[in-house]
């Protein structure tokens, strides 16, 4: 290219990253409107928190040290929690696969079905669990069930999902050569689709469960049992000893999941 | 064994891919289809497995034309057909011998294989394959860790496992290096002799196709250019296939 060329290239790029300049001043601007707007609608008060600083302080006194005498009180609550979460998963996983074997575009029998099956997604999903945990202690009463029922229902959401677009970005290459050989559909989907994607599942439901764990200890507030419920009336009795206690096992309880979750996943992957 | 008559290949976008193609494939021989990119050799393929279906013209394999079958009577009829690609195409995460076995699934229609088994008689024999093609003792590794050769090799013995009549082969040492590639085709030259298999092969190396074909089809604008034995191809017809699709 001659100089003479050159040089209009260059001032149209330079005109290009002046305007480059501008739409980046203004998104800033916008971002700050919109975190400014934010504080303004939930009534952001800064100050509240320094006055408030002292009843904090107060309840955390009052909280130490933990109650370990009560240690005895918290293992079945515990063990409610982590089992309305493994319920609630697996019970979850056993309702998404067929949805999401319907939901995935490239395995999909039917565009019908594929419809059908999103919508069922899309409203497990929307629905919030705790919504879900209400409605079924309606329907059941109180205890760890409605809670195992409510995240089994809301997981569908997340899970078929999920699982819906693992499928949907699997290689399809190795399933049409099975194709190919003469194998059934079913045959297809057994030793093609499914050994191709079920690290990727496995991986996912992992992570799920870990999500479940933290979900079922909020879903206790409603009635729904586990360390959740145990927290909530501890609460309300001003046994702030036994609560700093719960919270304990809550965190080693979060965090444990979390690191087991992690460490199997990464062996998946 | 493989007869492909009249077979007109017309996309909805009006391009012609093939042109009253016709040609015939016996059994223990192994035809190389040469030409270039777009000159209608995939799709060639493709139309004879029915994975597109033909505008015009008959696929027969054997006494069937494959050409108007669907569903369970399509799957039926191709049983004999087997097909290797340019990438092998295996499932990663299975073993090798799980691979090969899943070549024989179409032979089974019980719950065992519905469920993801396979039956013992067809592991054994798989094993079979897999000395066959010189991978014996890769059987229990994931296919994902093989190198292309060796991945190639497990498509055919795939292919093998599924006792076709006729191979199709696209392409299936575009992505070898050259030693690899010779070993893929002299096993195809061999299986061909030995299995009296009907070996038809897209290749783009025209040495390859000198060594190993029994006969050299060419292909331009989806038509047959020439069809000769390798003995009687000049070289100047296969520079001009190539130079008239660069052209």
């Amino acid at each position: 290219m001659t100089a003479d060329a050159a040089v209009p290239r260059l001032i149209e790029r330079s005109w290009g990253g002046a305007l480059s300049l501008a739409l980046r001043l203004v998104l800033l601007l916008a971002l700050i409107l919109i975190v400014i707007q934010s504080a303004l609608v939930v009534h952001a008060r800064p100050q509240d928190l320094v006055t408030g600083a002292y009843g904090m302080a107060d309840i955390i006194r009052r909280a130490m040290p933990p109650d370990f005498a009560e240690i005895n009180k918290i293992w079945w609550p515990t063990l409610e929690t982590v089992d309305i979460a493994i319920f609630g998963t697996v019970g979850g996983v056993i309702m998404a696969t067929p949805l999401a074997i319907l939901a995935a575009i490239n395995v999909t029998p039917s565009r019908y079905l594929y419809y059908f099956a999103r919508g069922v997604i899309g409203f497990a999903r929307s629905v919030p669990d705790l919504v879900w945990a209400l409605l079924f202690v309606t329907a059941v009463g109180l205890g760890p069930f409605p809670g195992a029922l409510a995240l089994a229902v809301h997981s569908v959401g997340m899970l078929g999902r999920l699982f819906a677009e693992t499928i949907e970005h699997m290689e399809m290459a190795p399933i049409d050569a099975l194709s190919l050989t003469g194998a059934r559909r079913l045959q297809v989907f057994t030793h093609g689709v499914i050994p191709s994607v079920l690290p990727a599942l496995l991986g996912i439901t992992l992570y799920r469960l870990d999500e479940n764990i933290r979900s079922s200890l909020v879903l206790g507030f409603v009635g729904a049992g586990g360390i959740g419920f145990e927290l909530l009336s501890a609460m309300s009795l001003f046994q702030y000893r036994l609560v700093s206690l719960y919270l304990i096992v809550t965190f080693v309880l979060v965090i444990g999941a979390e690191r087991l979750s992690a460490l199997v996943r990464a062996r998946l992957a | 064994m493989l007869r492909v008559c009249d077979l007109t290949m017309r996309y909805p976008n009006g391009k012609v891919a093939l042109a009253r193609f016709s040609l015939t494939v016996n059994a223990g021989e192994l035809v190389v289809v040469l030409g270039g990119n777009g000159s209608g050799k995939t799709t060639l393929l493709r139309c004879v497995t029915r994975m597109l279906d033909p505008t015009a013209g008959e696929v027969w394999l054997g006494d069937t034309n494959l050409v108007g079958l669907s569903g369970e009577r399509l799957r039926q009829a191709r049983l004999p057909l087997a097909m290797i690609w340019q990438q092998a195409n295996l499932v990663r995460r299975r073993s090798v011998l799980s691979n090969v076995a899943s070549g024989t699934l179409g032979r089974h229609s019980g719950l065992w294989t519905a469920l993801g088994g396979l039956p013992a008689e067809e592991l054994r024999a798989a094993h079979g394959y897999l000395e066959e093609v010189g991978l014996g003792e890769l059987a229990l590794q994931r296919a994902g860790t093989l190198s292309g050769g060796q991945a190639q090799r497990v498509a055919i013995a795939r292919a093998l496992a599924q006792h076709p009549k006729v191979l199709l082969a696209d392409e299936p040492v575009a992505s070898l290096d050259p030693e690899a590639a010779d070993d893929i085709m002299r096993l195809l030259r061999r299986l061909a002799a030995e299995e009296n298999l009907a070996v038809l092969c897209v290749l783009h190396q025209v040495e390859l196709a000198y060594e190993y074909a029994d006969r050299v089809v060419g292909l331009r604008g989806g038509g047959i250019v020439f069809d000769l034995p390798c003995s009687e191809l000049p070289r100047d017809a296969v520079r001009r296939l190539y130079l008239s699709e660069a052209a």
